[in-house]
C-alpha cells in the first residue's frame, strides 16, 4: 500500500506516490476500495474497464467512478487493479469479491470523486496523487 | 480572529458579517459575505474562503457569494455555500449543489413522551432492523424501473399515492416534496441502476435517524403552529438522492466540464464546471437534479412510512397522530423569486449544505404557517441538539431566503480514528442516556459529537442576524447511524 490518508475536516483527502503512472491510479484505485469496504479484500471475480479522456486528471476521475458504479451496481468489492494506460486511454483489469456485509463493513460510502484538490505530478523519483472523495 | 491572519483581505463589517473583497482571488464579479462569530472564527478553513472567493467569479452571480456559519470547506462551493444567477447571464452548476442532490431532513412528531422510549432499546433495535442502513445496504421495499420513473417525476408525492404517507405529509414538504422540472430523460441508465436497490435506504457518513426529545422551547406561538410540544418524542431522518444522485453529478459534471469550454467560461475550479441556464446543457443538468431530489423525497417519504410502521406496531399509535412538521432539502438549485434591488426578479439560487428559510408570507409555504414563517430543521451530531427555527423576512432581503444546515465538521476523520474509538463514543453517549447502533466502531467514531463544530453556535449566529428564528431544541435519546 503506497497511498495514505491526508487531514481534511469534511472528507477523505488520499495521498499516494507510485514509480509509475499505473501503479499510482492502480493505488488510487485501491484507496476508494478500502474507503469503502476496509482492508479485509479478496479476489475471485474479474471485471475489465476502459476509459478515454481528455486530460489526465479527467482519466483517473472517469477510471475512480467506473470502478465506484461497478462496485455499487454489481455488489463486487475489488482487492487489486492491474492498469495499463497509454496516452490518455487506460485500460484496467480489476480483481474482487461478492460484497459481504459481514466481512466488508466498517466503511464509508464515497458520493462521487471531486476535481478539487486533485492534483497529478511527477518528480525523479515517483508520480505522485492528491484526490478528495467525497463521503 | 484568526481569518485576519489567514485571508489578509477579508473586512469585518460587522459583530456576525465578514466580506471577502472583489480582487481576493482573480476575476471576482461581486463579493463574497459571510456569517460567523468570533469562535466560529477560530476553527475556519482558509480553502473554506478560498472556495467562496472562487464562486463568486462566476458569470451572473447576483449581489455575493454568501456563505453561512456552518461555512466549511468542500468541493466547488465552501459547504454553507449560497449563490443566485441571473436566468439571462447565468450559470448553473452541479458544484454549487453537491453530489448528495437534495441530501436533506425532515422531522416526524410523536404523541409519546420519554417515559414511553426512555432506556428503550428494543425500540432502537427495531428501527435499526427495518431501516436498511450502511454502505452496500438494499431496499427491503419493492422498487421496480416504473416505481423509479414515479419517484423521479413525482417524488413524495409518488410515496403518498403508493401508500408510503399521507396527503398532509406533502403540505409539508419544501416544494410539496416535487420538483415540477424534473426530466427522467436526462437521467442516465447508469444513475438509474443505481437508484433501483437504494429506495428507502438511508446511506452511510452523515446520514442518521434520531428518536429525539423536545427539550425546550424557544417561541411558543411558533412551535404551537409546528405541532411542537416540551418533551415530546420525534423522529429526525437525515439522508439524500443515494446512488442515483450521486451518478447524475459525476454524470453531468463531464458534460458541463466540456460546455465550460464551449461557452468560453474560466473558472478557478474545475468542480465548478458549468454552463448558462438556459443552453442545452444547463437545462438537461437541471432536469436531471431536478429528478434525483425527486428521489430523495420519495426515499425521505418511504423511511418516514417505515418509521410510522415500526411506532405503530410498538406503541398502537395511529399513522396520523405521526405528523410531519417539516421537510427540507440542503444541497440543491432552485428557481425563486426574490427582491433584487428593489426589483422582484426570478433567479436561480444554489445552495449547498445551506437551508431554505422562508419568512412570513413567502410562497410554497404552508397556508397555515404564512404568519409565521417557513419551519426549517437544523440536525445536530449524535451527542448535540438539533434545532427547529423559522424563516424570517432578514432572510428573504440578505440570503435569498437561507440558513445554515448543520454544524459543520471540525476534527477529519483521521483524525477522529485516532482519537476516539467508536466503544467509547457508545460508552460516553450512553451515560448521557443517549442509545447508538450503526454498522461499525468506525462509521460511529467518524461521527462522533466531538468532531462537529456545536450547534447551539452556528444556530446560535443565524438568530442573533436574524437569517431564521430560534422555535425548538431537540436532544437526542436514540441514534441509528448510516
Amino acid at each position: 500500500m503506497s497511498f495514505i490518508e491526508v487531514s481534511h475536516t469534511a472528507d477523505v483527502k488520499i495521498r499516494a506516490c507510485a514509480p509509475t503512472l499505473d501503479a499510482l491510479f492502480s493505488d488510487a484505485c485501491d484507496a476508494l476500495m478500502q474507503v469503502m469496504y476496509g482492508n479485509s479484500r479478496e479476489g475471485g471475480i474479474q471485471k475489465e474497464i476502459e476509459i478515454d479522456a481528455a486530460d489526465i486528471e479527467s482519466l483517473i476521475l472517469d477510471f475512480l467512478s467506473e470502478v465506484l458504479f461497478v462496485s455499487e451496481v454489481e455488489g463486487i468489492v475489488f482487492s487489486k487493479a492491474k492498469v495499463q494506460i497509454a496516452g490518455l486511454h487506460l485500460y484496467a483489469r480489476l480483481d474482487g469479491e461478492p460484497f459481504d456485509k459481514r466481512k466488508h463493513f466498517g466503511g464509508t460510502e464515497v458520493k462521487g470523486i471531486s476535481y478539487s484538490g486533485l492534483s497529478i505530478g511527477h518528480d525523479a523519483n515517483c508520480y505522485m496523487l492528491d484526490i478528495i472523495f467525497d463521503v | 480572529m484568526v481569518i485576519l491572519h489567514v485571508m489578509p483581505g477579508v473586512k469585518q463589517i460587522n459583530t456576525y458579517e465578514w466580506e471577502v473583497p472583489v480582487g481576493t482571488v482573480a476575476n471576482m464579479r461581486v463579493p463574497g459575505k459571510f456569517f460567523l462569530s468570533e469562535s466560529l472564527g477560530k476553527i475556519l478553513e482558509p480553502g473554506a474562503v478560498q472556495q467562496l472567493a472562487n464562486v463568486a467569479t462566476m458569470p451572473g452571480i447576483i449581489k455575493n457569494a454568501l456563505a453561512m456559519p456552518d461555512i466549511h470547506w468542500g468541493y466547488g462551493f465552501p459547504i454553507g455555500g449560497v449563490a443566485a444567477f441571473d436566468l439571462t447571464e447565468g450559470v448553473i452548476s452541479p458544484g454549487g449543489v453537491g453530489f448528495d442532490i437534495n441530501c436533506g431532513v425532515r422531522l416526524l412528531t410523536t404523541p409519546l413522551s420519554k417515559k414511553d422510549v426512555s432506556g428503550r432499546r428494543d425500540l432502537i433495535d427495531q428501527l435499526y432492523q427495518a431501516v436498511p442502513t450502511g454502505v452496500g445496504s438494499k431496499s427491503t421495499l419493492r422498487v421496480d424501473a416504473r416505481a423509479l420513473d414515479g419517484m423521479m417525476v413525482k417524488g413524495a408525492r409518488w410515496a403518498v399515492d403508493n401508500g408510503y404517507g399521507i396527503p398532509r405529509d406533502l403540505v409539508r414538504c419544501e416544494e410539496g416534496g416535487s420538483m415540477k422540472e424534473a426530466d427522467t430523460r436526462a437521467v442516465s441508465q447508469k444513475a438509474k441502476q443505481r437508484g433501483v436497490p437504494q429506495g428507502g435506504t438511508l446511506g452511510s457518513g452523515n446520514h442518521f435517524l434520531e428518536v429525539q426529545i423536545v427539550s425546550e422551547i424557544f417561541d411558543d406561538p411558533a412551535a404551537k403552529a409546528f405541532g411542537l410540544a416540551k418533551n415530546q418524542i420525534c423522529c429526525m431522518i437525515h439522508c439524500g438522492s443515494r446512488g442515483l444522485g450521486h451518478q447524475v453529478c459525476t454524470d453531468h459534471l463531464k458534460v458541463l466540464e466540456g460546455a465550460t469550454k464551449r461557452y468560453q467560461i474560466k473558472l478557478p475550479d474545475r468542480q465548478l464546471a458549468c454552463a448558462p441556464i438556459g443552453s442545452p446543457e444547463g437545462r438537461a443538468y437541471f432536469g436531471a437534479m431536478a429528478a434525483s431530489a425527486n428521489y430523495a423525497w420519495a426515499n425521505r417519504q418511504m423511511i418516514t412510512h417505515t418509521v410510522r410502521q415500526v411506532l405503530a406496531r410498538m406503541y398502537h399509535i395511529d399513522y396520523e397522530d405521526m405528523p410531519l412538521v417539516y421537510d427540507v432539502a440542503h444541497n440543491v438549485a432552485k428557481f425563486e423569486e426574490h427582491m433584487v434591488d428593489g426589483r422582484r426578479r426570478k433567479v436561480c439560487v444554489h445552495r449547498k449544505g445551506a437551508t431554505r428559510a422562508f419568512g412570513p408570507d413567502a410562497p410554497d409555504i404552508p397556508v397555515e404557517l404564512a404568519t409565521i414563517g417557513q419551519p426549517v430543521i437544523i440536525p445536530g451530531s449524535m451527542g448535540t441538539s438539533s434545532f427547529v427555527l423559522r424563516g424570517t423576512a432578514i432572510a428573504m432581503e440578505r440570503t435569498f431566503g437561507s440558513t445554515c444546515h448543520g454544524a459543520g465538521r471540525v476534527m477529519s476523520r483521521t483524525q477522529a480514528k485516532k482519537s476516539l474509538s467508536g466503544r467509547e463514543v457508545v460508552a460516553n453517549l450512553a451515560k448521557k442516556g443517549i442509545i447508538v447502533r450503526g454498522p461499525s466502531d468506525a462509521a460511529i467514531s467518524d461521527e462522533a459529537p466531538e468532531v462537529y463544530k456545536p450547534s447551539d453556535e452556528v444556530v446560535r449566529v443565524v438568530h442573533e442576524v436574524g437569517l431564521s428564528h430560534r422555535v425548538a431544541r431537540l436532544e437526542p435519546l436514540g441514534v441509528i447511524k448510516g
